[in-house]
């Protein structure tokens, strides 16, 4: 319990570097967010003038402690533009968590099926064809495979809609708007992370003491399951942790080409219009993610591993 | 980033192929849609594009996103809006006059203008708004005039006295003076406009249209505005028939729907300029013989034809293209390599250095312009790097103070516009650092004279040095584009922002 409250710390330490990092960076950067949210008709009096009101003029200390104090309270600021962080974040982060929840399942079911068919038989047509076929798959980048999917199951068939539109209540029109953006998403993933679950099912089952039950006679599905399986948890875990990030980076990706209104879309653009307030807070919360993903698989790690040390 | 905006970059090639390979059959009309007698009724779908950090329900606020842009203008009524044959139309404002000294305007108000909850427009809302835009939103350079000189002199008159000289005051209150009710809740959508908020969620709008309009009544039930981060997911929702329009769409798009057939491109001429800005003020662009000479490297027909897809028009290096007053007796630039090389042997240029030309992609054909232009100027010698750079950068490090680079602007039906912004010695904001004694008199009798034979002979004057002296090489204007569904009719053909006007617009049954 300790261990696990150390590593918890050293966590939580490690975000808050990781976000005065970023702050830095971003305002290091080239370019006056101010000037590019006013464009090129404002006057420089006028940029000035708004840069003032909008407390830009503080030094660099000064507005990450006071971004930290109200992050710690609930309260990310406000945009360049003036828009509260939270109102923009609110409906956003949930529809990316939902997008990226729904991707986790799916590779999480995906990944263990595959894996376990593929290591039943290894050298036969279908393990053959899975080598070959994860391969492409992990290569595929998110875009590519999306605008494929929009092709052939929006364009040519016509079964499912090709973007995303919210209906007047805020909600996705018909849930079927999530099936692309799940598979575009998901398929890259569930392919590497069955190549990890393969590996790591392979590795277990090579292990003297599996192969000494299996002469034993133990029954398959029990060396599976008391075997093979808690050996091969904390490899898979990790991995699926490790996951979470590159899923929230391939959101980016996907809600864009889907119009999908999440939080990916204001990533790209609070870099891109020098939003360092909007840029943090973003980081901020995926990185509590990550970290809660972690943390999580870190209990996994030592539940798989209890008594064995 | 870098990363990501390749990514985005071969996603969109890949979308274009998908249209390609999808829409496969069906006829194309050029002109207009399916056509026949306008007709009442129906909801169109358009697609505009907008990035949810920049959205904002405030009319008076940045309207930075082209779907925010447009819902505001169908909700709220602005003074004047761009058209008829001035390039300013009638709005909110149903006249407007200025006395002798060009200086003290007055517009009067519409006659039976109300806002959506019933109440009648008067003076001091518009005075409010205009107020709330300068002082509130830190965004004078949007209404040239001091504040304290917007007064109401009765219910439907309001005064305007600018500082200086204005002739041009109508034409830059275009779209910009949004207004809303005095006292309340600016973000309410409570309008005067054609069409009135019904639902509104995240940067999309439903909106049905106000029978109490003080205009002519619109064709439209309703307008839906979906919004869109990308011309990829905006072009495969038209695919889809999910939208039935998709405004400012650009010409990769328009070439594709184009050879599919399947969709009608509605082309607004004098939308964009992407001119070539160089320096006057110092550095190897000062003497104005080199600057001669860059013009006549270029290849305009080329650059129109390549860099934009064919989706535009030859430009002549006089800012304002769509100008009421545009000087079209001047001669016609092109082509002449012989002339450019030994206009800079006689300035002594140096052609053993490289010349960076700074770009940035923020329209379509920018940087596709500048490469091109590069490999021109090889033929007369000139040896040109193009950098891109990212708009942080180029905004902070190379605008207003570079040697070369590329600049986009979206507002070409006034001279004047761009005597304000960048020509005129005394702006802020001059991107070449040209200082000439005889354009500011000739700009200065432009905002001076009351009537239009003398405000087209300052113009003129203005333009033949602009031709002459300055430091803007300004190729070609490019179209701005629309795709639509065969069904839509109505649209408008007003440059800059006129695509925005879609309450003349009907859908064909």
């Amino acid at each position: 319990m300790i261990r696990f409250l150390a590593a918890l710390a050293v966590r939580a330490g490690l975000l808050l570097v990781v976000l005065a990092a970023v702050y830095a960076a971003a305002d290091a950067l080239p370019g006056d967010p101010v000037r590019l949210a006013m464009g090129p008709t404002a006057s420089p009096a006028d940029v000035e003038a708004r840069r003032e009101s909008l407390g830009l003029d503080r030094p660099l200390p000064a507005r990450f402690a006071d971004w930290l104090s109200g992050l710690v309270q609930g309260d990310l600021g406000t945009t360049v533009r003036g828009q509260p962080i939270n109102d923009l974040l609110g409906d956003r982060l949930a529809s990316t968590l939902l997008l990226t929840g729904l991707t986790f399942a799916f590779v999480l079911v995906v990944a263990l099926a595959w894996a376990a068919l593929w290591s039943a038989r290894p050298r036969g047509r279908f393990g053959r064809t899975s080598a070959v076929g994860t391969s492409i798959l992990v290569a595929t980048p998110e875009f590519v495979l999306g605008t494929l999917l929009v092709l052939v199951f929006a364009l040519v068939l016509g079964l499912l809609p090709a973007t995303t539109v919210v209906g007047a209540d805020g909600r996705l029109a018909t849930p079927l708007m999530l099936v692309l953006p799940v598979l575009a998403l998901g398929l890259p993933h569930a392919a590497w992370q069955t190549r990890v679950n393969r590996a790591a099912i392979a590795e277990a089952a090579a292990m003297p003491h599996v192969e000494q039950a299996r002469l034993d006679g133990v029954p398959e599905r029990r060396v599976v399951t008391r075997h093979v399986l808690p050996l091969a948890a904390p490899t898979i875990a990790a991995s699926l942790a490790t996951m979470v990030g590159t899923l929230l980076a391939g959101a980016v990706v996907v809600e864009t080409l889907f119009n999908y209104p999440g939080a990916g879309q204001l990533v790209a653009g609070s870099l891109e219009s020098r939003d360092t307030t909007l840029l943090v807070s973003l980081t901020a919360l995926c990185g509590l993610v990550v970290v809660a993903a972690l943390v999580i698989a870190d209990a996994i790690r030592l539940w798989a591993l209890r008594g064995r040390r | 980033m870098v990363a990501a905006s390749r990514r985005v970059l071969l996603g969109s090639s890949l979308a274009a192929a998908t249209v390609t390979a999808v829409a496969a059959c069906g006829g194309t009309d050029d002109e207009g849609g399916a056509g026949g007698a306008p007709r009442e009724g129906g909801t169109l779908r358009v697609g505009a594009l907008g990035s949810v950090e920049a959205l904002t329900k405030d009319p008076h606020g940045l309207l930075s996103n082209n779907s925010d842009f447009l819902i505001m203008s169908l909700v709220y009524d602005a003074l004047t809006v761009p058209g008829g044959g001035t390039g300013v139309a009638p709005r909110l404002a149903e006249s407007w006059s200025v006395a002798d000294d060009a200086k003290t305007w007055t517009f009067t108000i519409a006659e039976g203008a109300s806002f959506h909850d019933g109440t009648p427009v008067i003076a001091a809302d518009v005075v409010a708004s205009m107020k709330r835009i300068i002082v509130d939103m830190d965004a004078a350079f949007k209404v040239p005039v001091p504040p304290e000189q917007i007064t109401a002199l009765d219910d439907r008159t309001v005064q305007m006295v600018t500082e200086d000289p204005n002739s041009q005051l109508p034409l830059l209150l275009r779209l910009v003076t949004f207004t809303t009710r005095e006292g309340a809740d600016a973000t309410a959508f409570n309008g005067t406009g054609p069409f009135k908020l019904e639902d509104y969620t995240d940067g999309n709008a439903r909106l049905v249209r106000f029978d109490g309009w003080h205009g002519p009544r619109p064709l439209l039930d309703a307008i839906e505005v979906t919004r869109f981060e990308s011309t990829d997911a905006m072009m495969n929702a038209l695919q889809g028939g999910q939208i039935d329009l998709a405004t400012t769409a650009g010409a990769v798009s328009a070439r594709l729907a184009e050879e599919s057939g399947a969709f009608t491109v509605h082309r607004r001429p004098n939308d964009a300029a992407l001119p070539i800005v160089m320096r006057v003020a110092d550095g190897p662009f000062a003497d104005v013989r080199v600057r001669t000479a860059m013009r006549l490297i270029a290849d305009r027909d080329a650059l129109v034809q390549q860099a934009l897809s064919g989706y535009g028009t030859v430009a002549n290096d006089v800012l304002g293209t769509g100008d009421a007053f545009y000087d079209t007796s001047l001669p016609q630039r092109a082509q002449d390599l012989d002339t450019a090389r030994s206009l800079l042997a006689e300035a002594g240029f140096d052609l053993d250095a490289t010349y960076t030309l700074y770009t940035i992609d923020e329209a379509f054909g920018e940087v596709a312009a500048a490469t091109l232009f590069a490999e021109q100027a090889a033929k007369a010698g000139v040896t040109i790097e193009v950098v891109e750079q990212d708009a942080g950068t180029f905004y902070d490090q190379t605008w207003c103070k570079a040697d070369l680079y590329t600049m986009f602007w979206g507002t070409n039906d006034s001279v004047a516009f761009y005597a304000q912004k960048v020509l005129q010695s005394s702006s802020e904001t001059n991107e070449t650092g040209w200082a000439s004694e005889d354009f500011d008199r000739a700009y200065g009798d432009l905002l001076a004279a009351t009537d239009p034979a003398a405000q087209e002979d300052a113009s003129h004057r203005m333009q033949r040095l602009e031709y002459d002296e300055s430091g803007y090489l300004l190729w070609g204007m490019a179209d701005g584009i629309d795709l639509h569904t065969p069904a839509v009719n109505g649209l408008s053909t007003a440059p800059g922002f006129g695509w925005v006007l879609l309450e003349g617009a009907w859908l064909a049954s």
